[in-house]
């Protein structure tokens, strides 16, 4: 015989006990690894996600502007498309989709539209509820190379609707960008959209299969929006937008150096009216150079101008002019001159080509036949003007300093409206070409698959979460699988101290058990893994289901992975052993008589008193700190929960081992009695229905409710689809949009850079988040509230303007998204597409979760090429909110104008973070149900190790009736003793945060909650009330 | 044994189950030790056996004394030196017969031959054909045979046996007794018995009473 003949006959004559420590094990490492598996199954789920709908698409060479569609040919398997933000509507139903993604393909791309067609993917087509052949109107951005906040950008219809007849559905589910909802998607024929938006040959974007990052040498200046026009003794460097960006001047500059080219910048604007003497020429161009002569207020004039002016050197002239400015309104400013200089129109005086080509002017062959963008009083126009635009064209009339030039007319987008290089050289363009980085020029190459594959690993870990979720169910199986070691033990005290007496060392034997338990923790664990899988099936079930607002997709499902479950299995057996060693350490004490005698130690209850008061103390001492806002909520609440649990229960062990010796009295005096019999059983029972119920308990208070704090004050907010560049709080910019007079609502416009949604509705790790920017008046009076700022200040909006050591973009973020999503600290830098930002501070539970604030400042200098504001918050007084927003959907709909309420708003993420407290809550309930097991187990154990106690108490005369009020009794106690410390406890422990958030107890669900499991226990009682009853009578009274 | 005392704490203050209890036994002795319940006999054993240490007073064995020795080598003592026989056999239902007989060696420094010894055991006290059995198929005498096998495997020279009849029907206990004695002749170790049955006490040459917590020669 060998010890391993010994655990053999141990594990399979103890096998009804040792199966319950085994499903113990397997339950603990099942719900583990099964927790894990959610995790893994949720990044395999994105990651399918992307795969599918990305295709083979893998690279995105891509650019704000049109550029053309041959470029796709240079980058081998290639597909070019347009991909535009845009809405789309279904007249016969009224409806209307907001933020769709427009795609123009054609048989390149696949399965693609034709004619006059649009397919739609199937969620857009539930949406609008559209059947095939229904007419839709679809709406996009109409491009325009011409800034839209310059003066020159046409803000007046900046939309371009195109109607199309739904040909049916799409044949895939094609996206770019990571998104677990369903996509909403409409695909258009490619010609049809480029003729629409007046890009005939063009393209914004194409799609590149396999190899490397495309090699964009291959791109022309054309593609970049530059024009090189060629002109008599010089190149003229000229952009689509009208305006030469400092970089571009930079590389210009550079380019011609490197061929020992000169270069002249050049600004030229349009005055309104250049003015002298009482006189005025209206309608002018103006040319600023570096070469014009003069002091910084000298302006040089034409012979023609001076003339019709009566001007002569030394005479004052104004220059009248619009500034479009970045708070939506157009300006007319006026600059003082004196006249330096009247040149003849005659060589560089004489040049038509400074000014670019600025459509419905330069081409017009009469002044009044321009069509400006902005307002033209043609009653100004004289015969002498129409007679000077025919015979001079865009010959500036006037000349100023470059410097002066710069800084009356310099916009974000450029300083200038072209580059002379000279001499013309055959070499210059390629020059520059090569001097030129694409990105430089917004023409990108994105790795959309490989960014898509890394957002996939999820902005929230729910392998992590829902470890902690599952926690207390752990917990649980784990208490009930020492509980069911600790009972093996227990049966089996006797053999213990035959052992003994046989002369097996206390060590021994100890090991003897763990090797016992080391075998049951691995064919648990080995158990486990198909727990695991079950586990992990059911919790992926709830995420499609009942959890489904966490996660806002159905599209999940189980990806079982090796690592996971081999972790669940190593965890379940290192758990599980140190769970049965805990249980071994109690044998100790026990003399080998005692052993013999069957009997566990029984120590003083002075102890167990004494640690019970000193947890209570500190308990409430950490209460009291919280209250007093000395100590965080949260870890008042952890602290202050634990100890109050461990006071409750160690209080408690201490009476029953007290009660042990008391007389008896009455049915609760019996049932206290028969529970003290065996305390450390009834504790560990008690505690695990204790913790089950403490965890269900504070949960629910700490569910989120109607709180508007988040929202500012502000009612409504508002998104568009297109910009809208006109300021909606002036008559003039009303009037512009169309929107009709509205009493006492203010518009507070945001810039918004499109991007990930930086908040928990967001599955996918926001690789480059929405940027917010608030106007400069929101951040001097903000109302929203702050959980913490960098440094503290009375408004840390302010902190927005504030300049950072290093150049770091200040930058404020929603808590809840800096910690959770973002996984940033406060104060922490970060970079985000080369720039560098830093947190300076962290709204607390606001509206403004799913992007970061930084000031319009900053976003302007960063983002130059993000026009107009797509972002609203809108004050209305409450009782008119609702009709405010009809109004002003119905007024702005060309520019898919789409309100809701920021309670609704809020509403939105508070369901993600309740959903995650059900999902706590339910698993918590599974770990009750646990505890209601263990409780019944207990009950079967005693009532098995009383069966002579109660044949006997038959034999003289009891009834069932009485032998269940006896066993029930001493059930109720327990579960009442269980209910009554987790609630107690967790009414306590949430007190401080409860005050302060004012949350609330859903007091019917739970009482609901808890009357079932009392219900439970009290069924138990009655199933093993009536085992006893029904076993025969001798056997058991000459049982041993 | 020499001035063994034994008390218990009780809220009323200490219990004295022994008091100077001293006596001294060869090797090839047989004693029989017999009192009222209560009296201590078994207390008296637990204490011979190094199970219970005493409140005061020594025991040596063979020169050793146990309770000076380390829970290990306690441990290792009793395996070697003494030998159990509970009136309730104490066999573990898990094991076969054989396996029962053979628990002690596998704590046993040298356990070589300890199976062929076991079998001549099982043979000597008549269950040589019950090898395989489980306790649970053999009746109360058998088991009280196993027991005492196993009390011999490792060759003690202290056998110590709690009331091994008390279970048992004349028939058995007579088999029972026999075979303990002649076992114990066998092997020229110690043998107490604490019992209750006169008639067992009989075929002891020593017997000893234990009243107001000390021995007594019988009869005394």
């Amino acid at each position: 015989m060998r010890i391993s003949t010994l655990l053999a006959r141990n594990l399979t004559w103890y096998w009804r006990t040792n199966l319950a420590v085994l499903l113990g094990v397997a339950t603990a490492s099942g719900v583990l690894g099964g927790a894990l598996l959610v995790g893994d199954s949720v990044r395999a789920s994105l990651r399918d996600l992307v795969l599918a709908r990305l295709g083979d698409t893998d690279y995105v060479v891509a650019r704000n502007g049109f550029f053309r569609e041959e470029l796709a040919a240079s980058f081998g398997s290639a597909r070019p498309i347009i991909a535009v933000s845009g809405m789309v509507a279904h007249p016969a139903s009224g409806r209307r989709a907001l933020g769709v993604q427009i795609y123009g393909v054609d048989g390149r791309f696949g399965a693609a539209p034709e004619g006059q067609q649009i397919l739609l993917t199937a969620a857009l087509a539930a949406e609008l509820g559209a059947k095939a052949g229904d007419a839709l109107l679809a709406r996009v951005e109409k491009p325009s190379a011409i800034p839209l906040e310059s003066l020159h950008g046409r803000k007046d219809d900046t939309g371009k609707t195109i109607r199309l007849t739904l040909g049916g559905a799409a044949a895939r589910e094609f996206s770019l960008n990571p998104q677990q909802g369903d996509v909403r998607a409409a695909f258009v024929p490619l010609a049809l959209l480029q003729r629409q938006l007046g890009e005939v040959g063009k393209v914004n974007t194409i799609l590149v299969t396999g190899g490397g990052a495309p090699d964009l040498r291959a791109a022309t200046l054309a593609d970049l929006g530059i024009k090189i026009r060629t002109l008599a003794n010089s190149l003229s460097v000229e952009t689509d937008t009208t305006l030469v960006s400092d970089a571009l001047a930079e590389r210009v500059t550079a380019g011609a150096k490197s061929l020992g080219l000169n270069t002249q910048p050049i600004l030229t604007y349009l005055a309104n009216g250049i003015r002298a003497n009482g006189r005025e020429i209206p309608y002018s161009l103006v040319t600023a150079l570096v070469t014009a002569p003069g002091a910084e207020d000298g302006i040089t004039l034409n012979e023609w101008a001076a003339r019709d002016l009566n001007a002569k050197p030394g005479d004052a002239v104004w220059l009248d002019y619009y500034v479009w400015q970045s708070d939506g309104r157009l300006h007319t400013e006026s600059a003082q001159f004196r006249l330096a200089h009247v040149v003849p129109i005659a060589g560089a005086a004489a040049d038509r080509d400074y000014a670019p080509e600025y459509p419905g002017i330069t081409e017009s062959n009469s002044l009044h036949d321009w069509d400006p963008p902005f307002p033209l009083d043609l009653h100004r126009v004289r015969p002498a003007d129409e007679q000077y635009w025919k015979q001079y064209r865009a010959t500036p009339k006037a000349f100023i300093s470059l410097a002066r030039g710069q800084q009356l007319w310099g916009t974000r987008f450029g300083k200038l409206t072209s580059i002379r290089v000279s001499p013309p050289s055959p070499k210059f363009a390629a020059a520059l070409r090569a001097a030129i980085d694409p990105a430089q020029m917004g023409l990108s190459v994105i790795p959309v698959k490989a960014r898509g594959l890394a957002a996939s690993q999820g902005a929230t870990d729910f392998g992590e979460y829902f470890v902690y979720f599952s926690f207390f169910l752990m917990v649980s199986a784990l208490l009930l699988t020492g509980l069911f070691f600790k009972l093996g033990i227990e049966q089996r005290m006797r053999e213990i101290g035959v052992l003994r007496a046989l002369g097996f060392s206390m060590a021994k034997i100890r090991t003897l058990f763990l090797l016992e338990g080391a075998a049951l923790a691995v064919a648990g664990s080995l158990a486990g893994v198909a727990g695991a899988l079950a586990y992990g099936e059911l919790m992926v079930f709830g995420l499609r289901t009942w959890w489904m607002g966490a996660v806002s997709t159905r599209l999940i499902s189980l990806h079982p992975s090796l690592a996971s479950l081999a972790m669940g299995a190593m965890a379940g057996i290192v758990t599980g052993l140190a769970t049965i060693a805990w249980t071994l350490r109690k044998l100790e004490p026990v003399t080998p008589r005692g052993l013999l005698a069957g009997d566990m130690t029984r120590g003083s209850p002075k102890r167990g008193l004494l640690m019970g008061i000193s947890a209570a103390i500190l308990a409430f001492g950490m209460l009291g700190a919280a209250m007093l806002g000395a100590l965080d909520q949260t870890a008042g609440f952890f602290g202050a929960g634990t100890l109050l649990l461990i006071a409750a229960l160690t209080l408690q062990y201490a009476l029953l081992k007290r009660r042990s010796s008391a007389m008896i009295g009455g049915w609760a005096g019996l049932a206290l009695r028969n529970a003290a019999w065996r305390p450390g059983r009834s504790i560990l029972c008690i505690a695990q229905i204790a913790c089950a119920t403490f965890l269900i308990v504070s949960v629910d208070a700490f569910r989120q409710t109607g709180d508007s704090a988040g929202t500012g004050g502000y009612p409504l907010m508002a998104e568009s689809v297109l910009p809208l560049i006109h300021d909606p709080n002036t008559a003039a910019g009303r009037e512009a949009l169309n929107i009709p007079p509205l009493a006492d609502v203010q518009f507070i416009p945001f810039r918004l850079r499109p991007g990930d949604d930086a908040s928990c509705l967001n599955l996918y790790q926001p690789r480059n988040p929405r940027i917010l920017a608030p106007p400069a008046a929101f951040t001097r009076n903000a109302h929203f509230a702050f959980a913490d700022s960098v440094p503290r200040t009375a408004n840390p909006w302010l902190l927005l303007d504030t300049p950072l050591a290093g150049g770091a973009v200040p930058a404020i973020a929603d808590a809840n998204s800096m910690t959770y999503v973002l996984h940033l600290n406060l104060g922490e830098d970060f970079v985000l597409n080369g720039t560098r930002f830093q947190i300076v501070g962290a709204l607390r539970d606001s509206l403004f979760q799913s992007e970061l604030l930084i000031s319009e400042k900053n976003f302007l200098r960063l983002f130059p090429d993000v026009e107009g504001y797509r972002f609203f918050l809108l004050s209305a007084p409450p009782q008119t909110a609702q009709a405010v927003s009809g109004t002003l959907e119905e007024a702005l709909a060309d520019y898919g104008f789409d309100i809701q309420t920021t309670e609704a708003r809020l509403a939105g993420f508070h369901r993600v973070e309740n959903t995650y407290l059900s999902t706590f809550r339910s698993l918590g309930a599974l770990g009750l149900v646990l505890g209601t097991v263990g409780l019944a187990a207990i009950l079967l154990r005693n009532v098995l190790e009383r069966r002579r106690e109660l044949a006997l108490l038959r034999a003289v005369g009891y009834r069932p009736r009485h032998l269940a009020g006896l066993v029930l009794a001493e059930n109720l106690l327990l579960l009442t003793m269980g209910l009554a410390t987790g609630t107690v406890c967790a009414l306590l422990a949430v007190a401080p945060a409860v005050s302060v958030r004012g949350g609330q107890f859903p007091v019917a669900s739970l009482g609901l909650l808890l009357a079932a499991v009392l219900a439970t226990g009290v069924g138990a009682s009655l199933a093993a009330t009536r085992a006893v009853w029904r076993s025969p009578l001798t056997a058991a009274l000459r049982s041993e | 044994m020499s001035q063994i005392a034994k008390e218990y704490p009780t809220p009323r203050g200490p219990l004295s189950i022994l008091s100077g209890v001293s006596f001294s036994l060869r090797r090839g002795n047989a004693a029989a030790i017999m009192g009222p319940s209560g009296a201590g006999k078994s207390t008296l054993l637990y204490i011979l056996g190094g199970l219970e240490r005493a409140s005061s007073g020594t025991v040596t064995l063979d020169g050793r004394e146990p309770f000076a020795l380390s829970e290990k080598e306690l441990a290792a003592f009793r395996n070697q030196s003494i030998g159990f026989i509970f009136q309730d056999h104490c066999l573990l239902p898990q094991c076969s017969v054989l396996e029962n007989v053979l628990a002690p060696t596998l704590v046993a420094k040298d356990a070589a031959g300890a199976v062929d010894r076991a079998r001549d055991l099982l043979t000597q006290v008549g269950l040589g054909d019950r090898l395989e059995h489980r306790p649970a198929e053999l009746s109360g005498g058998e088991k009280q045979r196993v027991a005492l096998a196993r009390a011999l495997i490792n060759k003690p020279l202290l056998l110590l046996c709690d009331e091994p009849t008390g279970n048992l029907d004349q028939a058995s206990a007579d088999v029972v007794a026999a075979l303990l004695l002649d076992l114990h002749r066998r092997q020229e170790s110690i043998l107490i018995v604490v019992t209750h049955s006169a008639e067992l006490a009989g075929r002891f040459p020593l017997r000893y009473e234990l009243r107001n917590a000390n021995l007594h020669p019988a009869g005394a």
